[in-house]
């Protein structure tokens, strides 16, 4: 009911807004049928929205100027002076009560009969004297005068530059005061003097609050045009589309509310275009006819969250990676190595849009490039979340204000910078128990309790001349927002301050590296970090690739990645190979006597695991003590490859020249301006797993229903405790084992899984096992694992 | 025609800048470096509350370093696009008038001050190059985007 209140109140004041010249205009040529019909479409709208609406005044006084504009327009009665004043009284009254209702107030008790009666035909001369009544109060006859004060905000409009310059000026008066109290330190101590000082710090500081203060706006002003956008938009679309709004009174800066308003639009319209179906389509997909628009905002930390949340169709990544494989945005061997989540931030490239046919309103794809550009553009990000059938969540995350920002100053060689303390995870030792640094082809990596992560180091990022050993440098550990973390080594950690950011030289920014620049208390320039562009620039991939494409400079970077990461080594017996880099799990040191021949073929022993090792033909040619093997994954499971040592990370960018017969060599490629043999992985997988009978460390996997609670609580442990895996249905690569349902349940073709279906009742078709049939159970899950 | 100039020099050369366009002439005081900036940004210098990206003159017209180990540089400060410059030069030395329009350099200059002559003026003191601030400022940005 609120939305519909406010969505009114919306509707009311524009049109209030627009009438403002008309009904001047109309005063002076009464005769005007055109601005005529516009007042009277006026108090007509308002009319027809009393009614369902509780608003007995608003509606009495709409209904009598209806009347008498009827009356005109079918040229019963002639637009006199005494009529357009009345009209005008009854317009500026509705005015007065348009803005009770929009403060959420009740209407004050009262009559608007001297109003109405004004509004009455001349035939009526008793109450022509009173005709101009426009002026008195909106109270009812005999109500104080209290609210008519509230009525005048103590508000002014201000330009945002005016605010600027004070703000400039509070925080030279902020380095000011440090100077002074600099100074004051070196000086002989005088009580008078520091009383004095310390309340003129506390001024200052309640004078910076104030004035960042009034930067601030209320998200509200965002979201009022929105209920009207939204019925407008699903109007036009023959669409029912319900919106509910929160958060509206959570803050942020003016500027930003103004970034975002062209974005969150756009994403609007789209959900409404796009995700919400056509009310028979949900009604084919038993949804409920009205379509549900949420949006929401909330502050999380220095952080304004606004999600957009739909229950329309969702995006179908599939399509969308079609899409993109047809218009070159991504490549066949991209495509494979895609996570979900990847899929869907296909919807930000450029030029893509799944939209079957475009619009009026929107194609979904065209243009969101753009919301996410201008997002980026003022630190913030958008994620996006979508289940086909179900609906879209779309989060804008934008800092709160483009000016003052928490940040922690690091130094390295001497000089300090400043980091945005919002990226920030966590702050370690580089010595401490839990953190391991190790170094992979030249490429820092820190594991910190267990978790590994890119490390980079911040001296050889900036060419910084810095002597302190990795192990007394600090880590900062960096989660640009929406994106992988990673660890960033810094000589020595200063102090959490707040920071009047601004943005620096366009040279400056054009490194990539820097957000802004920043003075600190002492008055000296500090440069602010760009925790992904630091990252970006030190050479960390994110999973995230398509969050990676942020700009121009790292889309061309992008485009690079098409050439697979290769770590070169040299083998055992000294001839220089590659093996791809991602299917490196971790390099493991191991003694040579954890290597023997058994079971028909070379093992090495790390750890509690046995796997089986290549890359070396006969352990007795082993002639050092210790040994480096690496660890290889496909992801389920592991081999060894022992080697002697890691060369180089290098890009595999030109052609491979494939070796004559399949081996554990798949064939030769320049690397580095030297030839380096490719390792097959997996053929080697093929020969040592393939074969072999490691089989058993991997459990047999079951699937279950999800929704069923009987199966969940009573039948899962038992399960279990047979020795399956669980995997859900929505887990869609792993391949189950066995498939357990229900006796009523579409029967769901799993390539080669066993099935056991599951009857309620004793007595049954003998396809399907009684659900307490304890020993008939045990024995249909034995069989699988067996 | 009445153009004030303010006359500097850079690599030894008398230069004219547009006096309109320089706010004040300071003094730089500490220098910050920007790590992988372009060549031609010294660093970074404050004034007041203002940051000044410091503009090193000599090496964005590829004529040498400045040397900002003595410091006492005297740099003119202008504002470009927003933001605040100092372009560091060997001397500041007077403000005069011209005494004529934008005239086109005929003779051959350097690469570098050919790059951000906007022309010669004619003043009391002989003939002197007009500089394009922002050419100066820009000088190798677009060539080296990236450091």
């Amino acid at each position: 009911m609120d939305d519909l209140i406010a969505d009114f109140v919306a509707e009311c004041r524009e049109m209030l807004e627009a009438l403002g010249g008309e009904i001047i205009a109309w005063e002076a040529q009464p005769d005007n049928r055109e601005r005529l019909d516009n007042i009277f479409r006026f108090v007509h709208t308002v009319k027809g929205n009393c009614g369902f609406f509780d608003f007995p005044r608003l509606e009495a006084l709409s209904h009598a100027a209806e009347d008498a504009l009827a009356d005109v327009r079918s040229g019963h009665r002639v637009a006199d002076h005494a009529l357009v004043s009345a009209v005008l009284g009854v317009i500026d009254r509705i005015g007065e009560f348009i803005e009770i209702i929009a403060r959420g107030e009740e209407i004050p008790a009262g009559s608007d009969r001297a109003l109405i009666a004004a509004l009455a035909a001349p035939g009526d001369a008793a109450h022509e004297s009173e005709a101009p009544a426009p002026v008195e109060p909106v109270q009812g006859e005999g109500d104080t005068p209290s609210t008519h004060q509230a009525q005048a905000p103590r508000t002014i409009r201000l330009s945002v530059e005016l605010l600027d310059r004070v703000m400039s000026g509070v925080s030279d008066m902020v380095l000011a005061r440090n100077e002074l109290s600099r100074r004051l330190r070196e000086a002989p101590e005088d009580v008078e003097v520091a009383g004095a000082f310390e309340r003129l710090s506390s001024i200052i500081a309640e004078m910076r609050d104030a004035i960042t203060q009034t930067r601030m706006q209320r998200i509200e002003n965002l979201f009022v045009g929105l209920p009207r956008l939204v019925r407008d938009l699903s109007t036009d679309l023959g669409k029912q589309v319900m919106i509910d709004i929160d958060g509206g009174d959570v803050e942020l800066d003016r500027e930003m509310i103004e970034m975002i308003r062209d974005p969150l639009t756009h994403i609007i319209r789209n959900a409404v275009d796009h995700g919400i179906e056509k009310p028979a389509d949900r009604l084919a997909k038993d949804k409920r006819e009205i379509g549900m628009l949420r949006v929401a905002a909330r502050q999380s930390g220095n952080q304004i969250l606004i999600d957009i949340i739909d229950d329309g169709a969702g995006i179908d990544a599939e399509r969308l990676v079609e899409k993109a494989l047809q218009n070159g945005v991504i490549n066949a061997a991209q495509r494979d190595s895609m996570t979900e989540a990847q899929k869907l931030q296909l919807i930000f490239a450029p030029g893509l849009s799944t939209a079957r046919e475009v619009t009026s309103v929107s194609g979904r794809g065209v243009g969101m490039d753009v919301v996410r550009s201008n997002i980026e553009k003022i630190g913030g990000v958008v994620d996006v979340e979508s289940t086909v059938g179900e609906g879209t969540c779309m989060t804008l995350r934008v800092p709160l204000t483009l000016t003052i920002m928490p940040a922690l100053t690091v130094s390295i060689a001497g000089q300090h910078f400043a980091i945005p303390r919002t990226a920030i995870v966590e702050i370690v030792r580089a010595n401490g128990h839990s953190v391991k640094l190790e170094t992979v082809g030249g490429a820092g990596v820190a594991t910190i309790r267990g978790q590994r992560m890119p490390r980079v180091t911040l001296s050889d990022l900036l060419d910084l001349p810095s002597d302190m050993a990795d192990e007394d440098r600090t880590l900062v550990l960096l989660r640009p927002t929406g994106r992988d973390i990673y660890a960033l080594a810094v000589d020595r950690i200063h102090d959490h301050e707040e920071l009047v950011v601004k943005p620096a030289a366009p040279a400056v920014m054009g490194t990539g590296l820097y957000a802004g620049t920043t003075l600190a208390d002492d008055g000296s320039p500090i440069l602010l970090f760009d925790a992904a562009g630091l990252a970006s620039v030190g050479g960390i991939r994110f999973d995230n690739a398509a969050a990676a494409g942020a700009n121009d400079e790292d889309q061309q970077v992008a485009a690079n990645d098409d050439f697979a990461d290769m770590l070169v080594f040299h083998a055992i017996d000294g001839t220089r190979r590659a093996v791809h880099l991602a299917l490196v799990d971790r390099i493991e040191e191991v003694e040579a006597g954890a290597v023997r021949f058994a079971a028909g073929r070379t093992r090495v022993q790390i750890g509690e695991r046995i796997l089986p090792l290549a890359g070396i033909a006969d352990p007795k040619e082993l002639d050092g003590s210790k040994l480096r093997v690496f660890r290889l994954t496909d992801g389920d499971q592991e081999i060894g490859y022992a080697f002697d040592r890691v060369v180089d990370q290098l890009k595999l960018d030109h052609e491979v020249i494939a070796a004559d017969t399949p081996g554990e060599v798949a064939g030769v490629a320049l690397l580095g301006d030297e030839p380096a043999e490719l390792i097959d992985v997996h053929w080697l997988f093929a020969d040592l797993i393939g074969a072999a009978t490691v089989r058993s460390t991997a459990r047999p996997r079951c699937r279950l229903p999800a929704g069923d609670p009987w199966i969940q609580h009573m039948l899962r442990p038992m399960v279990e405790a047979a020795g399956y895996e669980i995997i859900s249905g929505s887990d869609g690569d792993a391949v189950p084992d066995l498939v357990i349902m229900s006796e009523d349940e579409e029967d769901v073709p799993a390539a080669s899984a066993r099935k056991l279906v599951i009857r309620a009742r004793p007595d049954g078709s003998a396809d399907s096992i009684y659900r307490y049939d304890r020993a008939g159970l045990m024995l249909a899950l034995k069989n699988g694992v067996a | 025609m009445n153009q004030l100039l303010l006359i500097v020099s850079i690599a030894g050369s008398r230069v004219a800048l547009p006096a309109s366009a320089v706010e004040s002439v300071i003094e730089l005081d500490t220098l910050i470096p920007v790590p992988r900036s372009p060549a031609h940004v010294a660093g970074l210098s404050a004034l007041r509350s203002r940051v000044l990206t410091v503009i090193d003159c000599q090496r964005a017209l590829g004529l040498g370093v400045s040397d900002f180990s003595d410091g006492i540089n005297e740099a003119a400060v202008v504002e470009v696009e927003g933001h605040h410059y100092a372009l560091s030069v060997d001397a500041v030395e007077d403000v005069i008038e011209a005494s004529s329009d934008l005239q086109p350099v005929k003779a051959a200059m350097g690469e570098g001050w050919e790059r951000v002559a906007r022309g010669m003026v004619e003043t009391g003191e002989g003939p002197l190059l007009l500089v394009d601030i922002t050419a100066l400022i820009g000088a190798e940005a677009q060539e080296r985007a990236v450091a």
